[in-house]
């Protein structure tokens, strides 16, 4: 060690530079947090929430019953039950519906997988319960969140795949796997 | 006659002393927690009550209603023991420490001194040996609880506290020497006058500034706090010795960290910053009211080292075990030791 390292040594120089960074933190004292329960931050609009079934502007199920987010889902979280509608045998629709929530990652596959984007991700984050029970959410359930996070309901068709009829164009974008 | 009197007008200090005390613990674990958020750009406790501020009332009925439990395989009798002997000696230091001005007032026929429990011609020795006992409170708490992780704690703090023990006992030979006493009122009486007569400056003497950097980095390190915090290292050993206490007896070791980090900061005032007196004659009003403007500036004082604490704890990081070692044998015990020689060569030429 040279002379001027031996004088940094001795009057503890870096210690007292690390107290002079915690003492100008304290006299320019501006708080990062939020206070959780009463402030909440703004999310940004791609943030990926609670999932919802969606319906059409006339109050139908957009969901057919294909059973393509169910494949999807990397968790297993989704069930689903298909069928045909009543009388209209060219028709289905999904009889159940069910989310097992306390398994998902919110990884949002299911909602590129469906072809008539019947799925949704709304920004609600606040969902802790005691009972974890309450988490496997039905398909009414699953319906309510759509409703009340999408009260509107028109297409925008900027936002829509050119492809969706073709099921799996969804997944071009994430990791196939080798033929 | 006389002696109800003594005991008396003892017991009443001693109540007022033990309030005073215990009501800067509440405040520091307040004070502690905003002081560390504010150096890091957090909020601290906001919750319970305005700003936070009755959060120490929350903790302590919290910790008042938690369950205490007796791990199983421990040592009942020590376990019970232990945050005893270390609460104990962290309070009792207060009997010798002088608050304010050394007057003696005469009640009933009983001569009495306001500002300081007992004036024993050792002071300095007693605290210290009443804080090595302390250390058997952190060794047997960690060896009682019949847990490894406890275990290692306790080991760790009786090295930390053996090396570190001595040199605060040596950094402190120099104040001894230049004020010939041990007793805690006479090193006060002799600093009086403005602050270039404190032993930190020691006009016309050896200054004992080195020896107040020794004496503050050992303390720190006797009070196990950050950066010498291993015998609880959160990180590494849960809490270290009192991982397996709850409730209470948690509450005692709690409160033993902090008394000691009160004494060691009201000896550091004494001996090194003129105890009561202010850093100058006029700041110190006059003569009838020195009692105020000496516990004043005596309280200042000690928070500003308690301040200091906070401020080492939000900055530096925890050292290692063999750095700690290294630190207090290779490094302060030789400045310490020094510190010796030279201040007895120069009180010697110029006594
Ligand atoms: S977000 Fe991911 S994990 Fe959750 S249901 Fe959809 S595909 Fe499954
Ligand atoms: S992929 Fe869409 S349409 Fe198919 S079952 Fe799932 S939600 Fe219903």
């Amino acid at each position: 060690m040279n002379l001027k390292e031996w004088i940094k040594t001795l009057t503890f120089y870096e210690i007292l530079l690390g107290m002079k960074a915690t003492m100008s933190h304290l006299l320019h004292y501006k708080p990062i947090t939020l206070q959780y329960p009463h402030e909440k931050r703004a999310l940004p609009s791609n943030y990926r929430g609670m999932l919802a079934l969606l319906r059409y502007d006339d109050g139908t199920e957009k969901c057919v019953g294909c059973d393509l987010c169910e494949a999807a889902c990397p968790s297993r979280v989704i069930r689903v039950v298909s069928s045909e509608v009543p009388g209209e045998p060219t028709k289905r629709y999904s009889k159940e519906y069910y989310m097992d929530m306390t398994r998902c990652l919110f990884c949002g596959l299911c909602v590129k997988a469906c072809p008539v984007d019947a799925l949704g991700m709304t920004q609600e984050y606040e969902w802790a319960v005691y009972d974890k029970r309450q988490l496997h959410l039905n398909k009414q359930q699953l319906l309510a969140i759509g409703d009340r996070n999408f009260p509107v309901r028109e297409k925008r068709l900027e936002f829509q795949h050119p492809n969706v009829a073709y099921f799996n164009v969804g997944f071009k974008d994430i990791p196939q796997k080798e033929a | 006659m006389d002696t109800g009197i003594r005991l008396a007008l003892t017991l009443g200090q001693i109540g007022a002393v033990m309030v005073a005390v215990l009501l800067t613990v509440a405040l520091l674990t307040l004070l502690e927690r905003k002081v560390l958020g504010w150096m890091q750009d957090r909020m601290g406790p906001m919750e319970v009550g305005p700003y936070g501020i009755l959060q120490p009332v929350a903790d302590g009925l919290k910790l008042f209603f938690k369950e205490d439990i007796i791990p199983a395989g421990a040592n009942k009798f020590m376990f019970s023991l232990a945050p005893v002997l270390s609460l104990v000696p962290a309070l009792i230091g207060f009997a010798v420490i002088p608050f304010g001005p050394d007057w003696t007032v005469d009640v009933g026929g009983v001569n009495f001194k306001p500002f300081v429990i007992t004036d024993i011609n050792i002071g300095i020795l007693y605290i210290l040996a009443f804080a090595s006992i302390g250390a058997y409170g952190i060794i047997l708490g960690g060896w009682s609880s019949n847990s490894k992780y406890s275990l290692l704690g306790g080991l760790r703090s009786a090295a930390q506290l053996i090396s570190y023990e001595l040199n605060v006992g040596l950094s402190i030979v120099g104040v001894l020497l230049l004020s010939s006493s041990l007793s805690l009122v006479t090193i006060t009486n002799a600093q009086g006058g403005g602050f270039w007569n404190w032993y930190f400056f020691a006009w016309g003497s050896f200054p004992q500034a080195i020896a107040f950097v020794v004496f503050i980095i050992s303390s720190v390190a006797e009070t196990n706090r950050t950066p010498f915090d291993l015998p609880e290292a959160e990180s590494e050993l849960v809490a270290g010795f009192f991982t397996e206490y709850s409730g209470m007896r948690f509450a005692f070791f709690f409160l033993a960290e902090y008394g000691n980090m009160i004494l060691v900061s009201c000896v550091a005032t004494v001996l090194f910053f003129g105890g009561w007196h202010a850093p100058f004659e006029f700041l110190q009003g006059p003569e009838s009211l020195h009692w105020l403007t000496g516990m004043f500036w005596f309280t200042f004082k000690v928070y500003g080292f308690l301040f200091l604490f906070f401020w080492l704890r939000a900055t530096l990081p925890r050292l290692r075990y063999d750095q700690l070692m290294r630190f207090g044998w290779k490094v302060l015990l030789p400045i310490a030791l020094g510190n010796i020689v030279v201040t007895a060569i120069v009180e010697y030429i110029f006594p």
